[in-house]
C-alpha cells in the first residue's frame, strides 16, 4: 500500500525542472536503508509514466549515494541518522516520505501515520515548499497538516 | 343580425381560429420539443460537469484511500437537490464513499456500469471515471431526479398554454373584425338578393363593397339586377304591346299603338313604320309614331312618303335581317343620312316578315349614337315579329270580313229577290182584278170623249183626266212586276214636256196634298218654280209622273203640319234638265237617307208600303238619269232629279189624235169572265158598229163560237180573256183555232207584258192586248186583222 502510496505522490506534486538530469531523464523514487517494500514498489511502478518520464527505483544505502532522486523514501533503519539525512538533503527538490514514528517530524515532508488500520498522510507543506516542491491541495485534503515548529 | 346570418361569420372565424390554432400548436409543439431536448441535454451535461468536477477532485481520497474525505467531497452535492444519490467506487468496483451518508448500499448498483450517463425509469444516472493521469482510480456514481426538467415542462407547458389561450383570444377578437370587411358586403348581399327574391322588387341596388373582387362581386350581382329590370320591363312592355294589337283589327291602327308603345315606353325617340311591295325599290313610310311626327316632317318624311332602299341597311333587311347602326353618320345611305341630318344617331331597322317574305319594316332611331344595346335590338326584333303576325292576322280577318259582307249581301240579294219574287206573284193577282176593274172606266171613258160631241168643256176635260189617271194606274200596275224583275225589256219613250208634266200632277195629286190636309186641319203651301223653255224629255211620261207623284206624297208625308211644298224645274247645264222636290218637313237623319232607296224601307209604318222610292230610283236607273238627296232632320227634304237630254226623237209627239176609222161592221165574239168588262166592251164596239156577241166564261165562249159555226154565221174575230176560272182564254183560243182555223184571235190579258215576257204570244193567238184595252189600240188590232 505504501509503495502505491509513494507511485501515487508523483501524480500530486510539482517538482521544478532543474531537479532532473534532462528533459529524458526518468522520473526517480528511491528508497533509503532497509528496503521494506520488497518487489511492491518495482510493482507500482511498471509500465507506468508521468509527462513522458518513465519510473525507476533505486535503493541507497547511504544518503550520500543519492544522485538524481525525486521521491525518497526513508526507511524506519534509518530513523537515528534523520538529522543527517536531512542536513545532507537540504537544498534539493526531493519529495522526502517516511513512516518514522516523529512526532516533530523533522525534516521529513510526508509521514505515514497507522491509523485504525488504515494509513493516514501527514504532510509539513512549508518544507516542501522550501526545497521549490507545490504539493497539490488535492494531496492535501485526504493529509493532516504539520509545520516544522511543530 | 338574424341568426340566418351566422354561418358565413362564424365560418370564417372558425377557419381564422382554427388556423391560426394550428400554427401557434405547432410552433409551440415544436418550441418545447426543442427546448425539452435542450433541457434535456443541458441537463445531461451539468450532471456530467458535475461528475467531473467531483471526479477530478475524488482522486486524491480514492489514490490515499480516504474514504472520509471521499464521503467528504461528495457531500458537496447537498447543493444540487435533484442529485438523488451519488456513490464513488475505487478501482476494484467496490463501493468506497456514498451520497447520501446514510443511504443503504443496497440503492446502487453492486457494480459500476458502462461510463456516460443516460436516463432510466424518470432518473438520470451517470457513471463518471476518476482518473489520475492515465490511471483510473475508480467510477463516480451519480443519480438526478428528473424534477427540474417535470418543473421545468410543468413551467414551460403553463407559458405556452397562457400564450396559446392569449393568442387564440387576439386571434378571436381580430378575427371578428377582419371577418367582417368580407362577411359583412356578402351578407348585405344575401339581403338584397332576398329583398329582391321576397319582394320582386327589381330596382332595389346592392351598396357597392369595399375590396377588388367584393366590389367585383357587388357589381356583378347589381349588373344582373339591372338587366333583369330591363328584360321585365320589356317583357311587360311587349305584353302592352300584344294585348294592345289583340284588341285592333286593322294594320294601320296596329302600327299606330305599336309606334306609341315604343315612344311612351321604351323609349325611342323617333319610331315609323313602313311597307314594301315585292317588285318596288322603294319604301312607303305608313305610319309615322304620333311624337315622330315633327321630327319626320324636317326631315320630309311624312304618309306614303318613298324611301329609296339603299344597299346597305335597308336591302340586308329586305333580306330578312335586323339592322343596327350605332351612329348613322358614318353610313353614306339616303335613310341614314336624313335621319343624321335629322340630329338622330342610332338607328335600328327590324323587318316585318310574313313567311319569309318582308312587307315592311319597324324602323327606330334615338338621338344618342350606340344608343341599342343588344337587349334592346332583340326586343324590337320580337315586336317587328308581333306586329308582322297581328298584320297578317288583320289582313286575313279583313279578308274573312269583306267574304262574310259578300255572303251576307248575297243572302240579302237572294232573300230580296224571294220576297220580290212572292211580291210579283201576289202582283199580278192584284194586277189583273184592278185591270178587270178599270177596264170599263178605260173604256166608256174613251167612248164619251169620242162619241159625244155635245160635251161640256169642264166634263171633256174632266173625262180626259180620267182617261190620263186609269191610264197611269194600268201602268203602275203594269210595273208592280218590275219589282221581281227587275230589267224591263223595253220602255217607250216619248217626248215629255216637263213643266206639263208638272202641272198634270199637281192636278192628279190635288185631292191629296190639298183636300186630305185641309181636313186634318193642315195648311200646305205648294208652290212651283217652273224655268221657261226647257227641252223636252225623252222618256217614259207615265214613269215620269208615277215618280213625280211620290215624291209629291213622300213631301206631303213629311209635313204633318204643314210647309211649303216647292216643285221646280231648272236647267241644270247642257243637255241637263232637273226636277226638283222641296219640302219644309221632318226631314231625315243619316240612316234614313242612306236607306231610303231600298225597297220594303218605309218610316210610314202601316201606312207605308216602302216602295215609293224604291219605283222612283227604278225610273231614274231606267233613264240613265241622278238623283239627288239632300235632307237634315227638321230642315226638310228636296230631291232632285236630273236628265240627261238624249238625241231629240224625230217622232211625233204629246198625244196622238185620236181617230175614229171607218170599219165595216165585224161579227165579234167576246169572251171574258167579268160581266162589267164584258159589257162596257160590248158597249164600246157596238158603238163602232160592231155586231157582238158576249159570252161570259170559257166555255160559253166556245159554245157560243161552234154553234155560231154549226149555224152559218161565224165569228169575224174572237177576242177572249186570258185569264178566266175552268176554261181559260188559252183552251178558248186552241179550240177556236181546232174549229176555225183562219178566225182572228185577240187575248186580253190582265197580266200585262208579263205574257209576253214569259211566254210570248200564246199558241193561236193572233195578238194580245193588255188591260184596260185602250179603244184606239183595239180599233188598230181588229182592222188589222180583218183587213
Amino acid at each position: 500500500m505504501k509503495a502505491v502510496f509513494l507511485f501515487n505522490f508523483a501524480q500530486f506534486v510539482e517538482w521544478p525542472p532543474q531537479s532532473f538530469e534532462d528533459a529524458a531523464a526518468p522520473f526517480v523514487i528511491g528508497v533509503l536503508g532497509t528496503d521494506p517494500f520488497g518487489s511492491a514498489l518495482e510493482g507500482a511502478v511498471r509500465g507506468e509514466t508521468l509527462n513522458g518520464r518513465s519510473f525507476v527505483v533505486e535503493r541507497y544505502r547511504s544518503v550520500t549515494e543519492i544522485r538524481h532522486c525525486q521521491v525518497l523514501f526513508i526507511s524506519r533503519s534509518e530513523a537515528a541518522r534523520v538529522e543527517e539525512i536531512r542536513a545532507a538533503l537540504a537544498g534539493r527538490s526531493i519529495l522526502t516520505v517516511s513512516d518514522i514514528e516523529d512526532p516533530a517530524q523533522r525534516g521529513v515532508m510526508i509521514r505515514f501515520v497507522a491509523e485504525n488500520n488504515r494509513i493516514r498522510l501527514r504532510i509539513n507543506a512549508d518544507a516542501a515548499k522550501a526545497v521549490g516542491l507545490s504539493i497539490s491541495s488535492k494531496l492535501l485534503r485526504p493529509a493532516e497538516l504539520v509545520t516544522s515548529a511543530g | 343580425m338574424s341568426s340566418g346570418h351566422t354561418p358565413i361569420r362564424r365560418k370564417l372565424m372558425t377557419m381564422i381560429l382554427l388556423t391560426s390554432g394550428a400554427v401557434l400548436l405547432l410552433t409551440s409543439a415544436s418550441f418545447v420539443a426543442h427546448e425539452f431536448l435542450t433541457f434535456r441535454y443541458s441537463t445531461v451535461r451539468n450532471l456530467s460537469t458535475l461528475g467531473q468536477v467531483i471526479a477530478t477532485n475524488s482522486t486524491a481520497a480514492l489514490a490515499f484511500d480516504n474514504a472520509k474525505d471521499a464521503a467528504e467531497i461528495l457531500t458537496a452535492l447537498k447543493a444540487e437537490p435533484h442529485v438523488v444519490s451519488a456513490g464513488l467506487y475505487n478501482s476494484a468496483g467496490q463501493l468506497f464513499a456514498t451520497y447520501p451518508q446514510g443511504l443503504k448500499s443496497g440503492g446502487f448498483p453492486p457494480m459500476p456500469g458502462a461510463d456516460g450517463y443516460r436516463f432510466e425509469d424518470h432518473f438520470l444516472v451517470g457513471f463518471q471515471p476518476v482518473l489520475m493521469g492515465q490511471r483510473r482510480l475508480g467510477t463516480l456514481f451519480l443519480k438526478s431526479d428528473l424534477g427540474a426538467l417535470f418543473d421545468w415542462l410543468r413551467l414551460f407547458g403553463g407559458i405556452a398554454a397562457a400564450v396559446i389561450a392569449a393568442s387564440f383570444l387576439l386571434a378571436y377578437l381580430i378575427s371578428r373584425s377582419l371577418q367582417r370587411q368580407i362577411s359583412e358586403p356578402i351578407l348585405a348581399l344575401a339581403q338584397t338578393a332576398e329583398a329582391v327574391s321576397r319582394g320582386r322588387d327589381y330596382s332595389v341596388r346592392a351598396a357597392p363593397a369595399q375590396g377588388h373582387e367584393l366590389r367585383l362581386l357587388t357589381d356583378g350581382f347589381n349588373h344582373m339586377l339591372e338587366r333583369t329590370q330591363a328584360q321585365l320591363s320589356r317583357l311587360d312592355l311587349l305584353q302592352k304591346i300584344t294585348r294592345a294589337i289583340g284588341e285592333r283589327q286593322d294594320p294601320a291602327s296596329i302600327f299606330q299603338v305599336v309606334l306609341q308603345r315604343l315612344e311612351d315606353d321604351m323609349p325611342i325617340e323617333f319610331g315609323c313604320i313602313c311597307l314594301h311591295e315585292a317588285q318596288d325599290d322603294y319604301l312607303i313610310a305608313r305610319t309615322i309614331g304620333a311624337r315622330s311626327i315633327p321630327a319626320a316632317a324636317a326631315m320630309g318624311i311624312a304618309d306614303h312618303t318613298h324611301i329609296p332602299i339603299d344597299d346597305n341597311g335597308i336591302s340586308k333587311c329586305l333580306r330578312g335581317h335586323l339592322v343596327y347602326e350605332p351612329d348613322v353618320r358614318e353610313v353614306p345611305f339616303p335613310l341614314p343620312q336624313r335621319l343624321a341630318a335629322g340630329g338622330f344617331r342610332s338607328l335600328v331597322i327590324a323587318p316585318l316578315l310574313i313567311e319569309s317574305n318582308v312587307f315592311g319594316m319597324l324602323i327606330a332611331s334615338r338621338r344618342e349614337a350606340d344608343a341599342f344595346t343588344s337587349g334592346d335590338c332583340e326586343f324590337l326584333r320580337q315586336v317587328s315579329e308581333h306586329v308582322a303576325l297581328a298584320t297578317q292576322q288583320a289582313q286575313l280577318y279583313g279578308a274573312l270580313q269583306r267574304a262574310y259582307d259578300d255572303l251576307r249581301q248575297s243572302q240579302q240579294t237572294a232573300l230580296q229577290q224571294e220576297r220580290l219574287r212572292a211580291l210579283g206573284q201576289m202582283a199580278s193577282g192584284i194586277a189583273h182584278d184592278i185591270n178587270n176593274a178599270i177596264s170599263p172606266v178605260a173604256l166608256y171613258t174613251e167612248s164619251l170623249l169620242e162619241r159625244e160631241p155635245n160635251l161640256s168643256e169642264r166634263t171633256r176635260s174632266y173625262l180626259v183626266t180620267i182617261q190620263r189617271a186609269i191610264e197611269d194606274v194600268a201602268e203602275t200596275v203594269a210595273r208592280m212586276r218590275e219589282f221581281y224583275r227587275p230589267r224591263e225589256p223595253q220602255i217607250v219613250l216619248g217626248r215629255i214636256h216637263i213643266n206639263r208634266a208638272v202641272q198634270q200632277i199637281i192636278e192628279l195629286t190635288r185631292a191629296r196634298w190639298s183636300d186630305v190636309a185641309q181636313q186634318r186641319g193642315i195648311m200646305i203651301d205648294l208652290r212651283t218654280e217652273l224655268a221657261d223653255d226647257l227641252p223636252d224629255l225623252m222618256g217614259a211620261e207615265s214613269e215620269v209622273r208615277d215618280a213625280l207623284t211620290n215624291l209629291i206624297f213622300n213631301a206631303v208625308d213629311a209635313m204633318p203640319n204643314g210647309g211649303i211644298l216647292t216643285l221646280r224645274t231648272a236647267l241644270a247645264g247642257p243637255q241637263r234638265v232637273c226636277l226638283e222636290v222641296s219640302d219644309t218637313g221632318l226631314g231625315m237623319d243619316e240612316e234614313t237617307r242612306r236607306r231610303c232607296l231600298e225597297p220594303f224601307y218605309t218610316t210610314k209604318g202601316e201606312r207605308g208600303t216602302g216602295l215609293g222610292l224604291a219605283m222612283v230610283y227604278g225610273m231614274i236607273q231606267r233613264h240613265s238619269a241622278e238623283l239627288e238627296i239632300a235632307s237634315e232632320p227638321g230642315k226638310g227634304t228636296t230631291m232632285r232629279l236630273i236628265f240627261t237630254l238624249s238625241v231629240p226623237d224625230t217622232s211625233t209627239s204629246g198625244l196622238v189624235p185620236v181617230l175614229v176609222p171607218t170599219q165595216s161592221p165585224l161579227r165579234i165574239l167576246l169572251v171574258d169572265d167579268d160581266p162589267i168588262l164584258l159589257q162596257s166592251l160590248r158597249d164600246t164596239l157596238e158603238g163602232d158598229g160592231h155586231l157582238i156577241t158576249a159570252a161570259s166564261g170559257g166555255q160559253a165562249g166556245i159554245d157560243a163560237f161552234t154553234a155560231a159555226v154549226a149555224g152559218g154565221t161565224p165569228f169575224d174575230v174572237v177576242v177572249t180573256d186570258l185569264g178566266m176560272p175552268y176554261v181559260d182564254g188559252r183552251k178558248v183560243a186552241a179550240k177556236v183555232r181546232a174549229v176555225s182555223p183562219t178566225v182572228p184571235i185577240v187575248m186580253l190579258t190582265g197580266w200585262g207584258q208579263r205574257l209576253v215576257a214569259d211566254e210570248e204570244v200564246p199558241p193561236h193567238v193572233d195578238r194580245v192586248l193588255n188591260k184596260p184595252p185602250r179603244l184606239a189600240e183595239l180599233r188598230e188590232i181588229l182592222a188589222e186583222l180583218t183587213a
